[in-house]
């Protein structure tokens, strides 16, 4: 529910409440007041009375009059005073009225007679049902007028609220824009503007130190690399070493050309994450996959692998590099963990790529794409099959594995053809 | 021949000091931009090794320096940063090769020959080891007047030993020199050893003396000693 209408509808409902009540209070107190002077105007007409028989020793004549009426009738004994409430039948008007009635006894010589004085509360009914009548018509004006006003004027007042709403809602960290916002003479407002910028401000100032700084070290760490690489190629020169030395010189470099190899994956890794590679064009899957069968194979032949391959022509909108790095990271991993009958197969038909070679188990399909994820027989980075992940996940790509009689398989879906 | 080397590692710039101090070489070394700008100014070189990141400013502006002031000293960037849009930025301002940290140095060196070869020895693109002789423009080998017929493997091979000859070279070396990175390496190095025994066998055949010796097995080296 929008604030708007929440607020709307609390002080409507609030307010017509208050006034309702206030509106019965009213009715009550005025009806009480009323009442009242209409019992003092009787207890007047009692005096007189009174005073009448004390001077004449004789019962005033009854009359009716107006709205008042005085009647007299005789009793045995004393009845006590008291005014109450009464219907009585108005000949003129053909209906019941409600009086108020006083009644109390006189005596005349030795007679007690009960004295009735009643004067009619019509008149007051009236005054009260026309200001009942004024005050829910003002609730009704009021009511009317806090929904038009809460429609227009808080709309109007929560207009910079929404706007700069939808300006933080296209706010994108992948292409950080300062925020535009309006200034309003809300105070409130632009506290919170100012807030939401220097936010901003700092998420993304962190969000591009995160996102460089695999690229940074990864960069760094290739000149000390370099540094260990040229002291070894200089240290062999040395004709007095043994061949032990030369065995533990022959392990360093092979670390330090692994650590390298790590280094340029978690680049490459970093800059798809990073969205760096923009450029799209079409490209010819198949003339990738020959090309890089013709590069590898020498390695194929003498290690007696087989590799069998059905392509359709297949041209696929992306990006060149990161084409030639997909197809080069599915076919070295298929080819270099080949055992047993070394046979590598290669479809491409429709839509998708599928490799597979022969495998004793089956992978964990939930960790194979992962960074750092290796097989115990690979002794490569545990990075390759994670670039190709993310290579699919920019482009929408469908990337599976599957493991069949003895073959894993790994198939791409690549979007519709264009 | 004179080179320079302008690379702010320190340790670096010794080793390849060190490796590139051939008979034939005279190595400087410049630690900073403002040196590397002075050296090139007062002195020519036949070939500078250029840092791309240095203290006091980019590489490649002082590549621009060069050209702008029509040097002709060849240029081979060093860089730690393998992307394809820095080579071809490094490419356009006029350098002649780019070669990506880490490397090994006599990798370094067949690149600093090459360009050598390219850039001073216009003409003459005979490279010779005793009775052994490269034509680079032809791809050729000769022995003795004998041609040698070679795989690509094998004369890229050949040519990469006499640029390091007398030295040793790392398998390393070799193999990355030969192969892309990607492959597993532990396999790639044993296709090393079928690759010289052929190249052996090929010069030898022509009358070539057997020249390139297995340093147990880590390493060769292309001697007459």
């Amino acid at each position: 529910m929008k604030l708007q209408t929440r607020y709307s509808q609390a002080t409507i409902i609030s307010s017509i409440s208050v006034l309702l009540i206030a509106g019965i209070g009213y009715y009550f107190l005025l009806h009480y007041v009323l009442n009242k002077q209409l019992d003092e105007a009787l207890r007047v007409e009692e005096v007189e009375i009174v005073d009448y028989i004390t001077k004449k020793h004789a019962l005033p004549e009854a009359t009716t009059f107006k709205d008042q009426r005085i009647e007299f009738k005789k009793v045995t004994s004393v009845v006590p005073r008291r005014f109450s409430t009464v219907k009585v039948y108005e000949p003129e008007e053909k209906e019941y009225e409600l009086s108020r009635q006083l009644i109390f006894t006189v005596k005349v010589e030795d007679d007690y007679y009960a004295a009735s004085v009643t004067k009619s509360q019509e008149e007051i009914e009236r005054l009260v049902g026309l200001i009942l009548l004024i005050t829910l018509g003002l609730i009704l004006l009021l009511g009317i007028l806090l929904f038009f006003f809460n429609r227009f004027i808080l709309k109007r007042l929560w207009r910079p609220f929404y706007d700069n709403l939808s300006a933080i809602k296209q706010f994108d960290l992948n292409a950080p824009l300062a925020i535009k916002f309006q200034q309003t003479r809300i105070d409130e407002f632009n506290e919170m503007n100012a807030s939401v910028n220097v936010m901003t401000g700092k998420v993304v100032r962190d969000y591009m130190s995160l996102k460089n700084f695999a690229d940074h070290a990864s960069h760094e760490m290739q000149t000390p690399l370099a540094v260990i690489n040229s002291r070894l190629d200089v240290l062999i020169q040395d004709p007095g070493l043994s061949e032990t030395s030369l065995h533990q010189i022959q392990s360093i470099y092979n670390s330090v050309e692994k650590m390298s190899r790590l280094c340029q994956s978690l680049l490459l890794l970093t800059k798809i994450e990073n969205n760096q590679f923009t450029e799209k064009k079409s490209v010819n899957i198949v003339e990738i996959v020959k090309n890089k069968l013709i590069e590898l194979e020498e390695w194929t032949q003498e290690n007696l692998i087989t590799i069998k391959t059905n392509l359709d022509e297949l041209n696929i909108s992306m990006n060149r590099q990161l084409a030639d790095i997909l197809i080069s990271n599915l076919i070295i991993n298929a080819v270099k963990h080949s055992n047993a009958d070394k046979k590598v197969e290669i479809f491409l038909e429709k839509n998708s790529f599928i490799i597979s070679n022969p495998g004793e188990t089956k992978l964990d399909t939930a960790l194979i794409f992962d960074r750092f994820w290796k097989s115990e027989y690979s002794d490569g980075t545990g990075l390759g099959l994670a670039i190709v992940k993310h290579i699919c996940a920019i482009y929408c790509f469908k990337l599976s594995y599957d493991y069949k009689e003895g073959r894993h398989f790994f198939r791409i879906i690549f979007n519709a053809e264009d | 021949m004179k080179l320079l080397i302008i690379e702010d590692e320190k340790e670096l710039a010794e080793g390849m000091m060190s490796y590139l101090r051939h008979e034939r070489y005279t190595c400087e070394v410049a630690f900073t931009y403002e040196q590397g700008l002075q050296k090139i100014d007062t002195t020519d070189y036949d070939c500078i090794a250029l840092d791309i990141t240095l203290p006091g400013g980019s590489g490649l502006k002082l590549l621009q320096d060069l050209k702008n002031n029509n040097k002709s000293d060849g240029v081979i960037i060093i860089s730690a940063k393998n992307s394809i849009e820095d080579r071809i930025e490094g490419l356009k301002l006029g350098a002649d090769d780019y070669l990506v940290k880490p490397f090994h140095l006599s990798e370094l060196a067949a690149r600093i020959n090459a360009i050598i070869r390219r850039k001073v020895h216009h003409g003459n693109n005979n490279v010779t080891f005793n009775e052994i002789v490269i034509d680079t423009s032809k791809k050729e080998v000769t022995v003795q007047n004998k041609f040698v017929e070679l795989t690509r493997k094998e004369y890229e091979l050949l040519l990469y030993f006499i640029s390091n000859q007398r030295r040793v070279i790392s398998k390393n070396a070799l193999v990355s020199h030969l192969w892309n990175q990607e492959m597993g390496r532990g396999e790639s190095v044993d296709f090393i050893y079928t690759h010289i025994k052929n190249l052996r066998k090929k010069l030898q055949e022509k009358g070539s003396g057997d020249y390139i010796k297995s340093i147990y097995g880590m390493g060769y080296k292309l001697t007459d000693q």
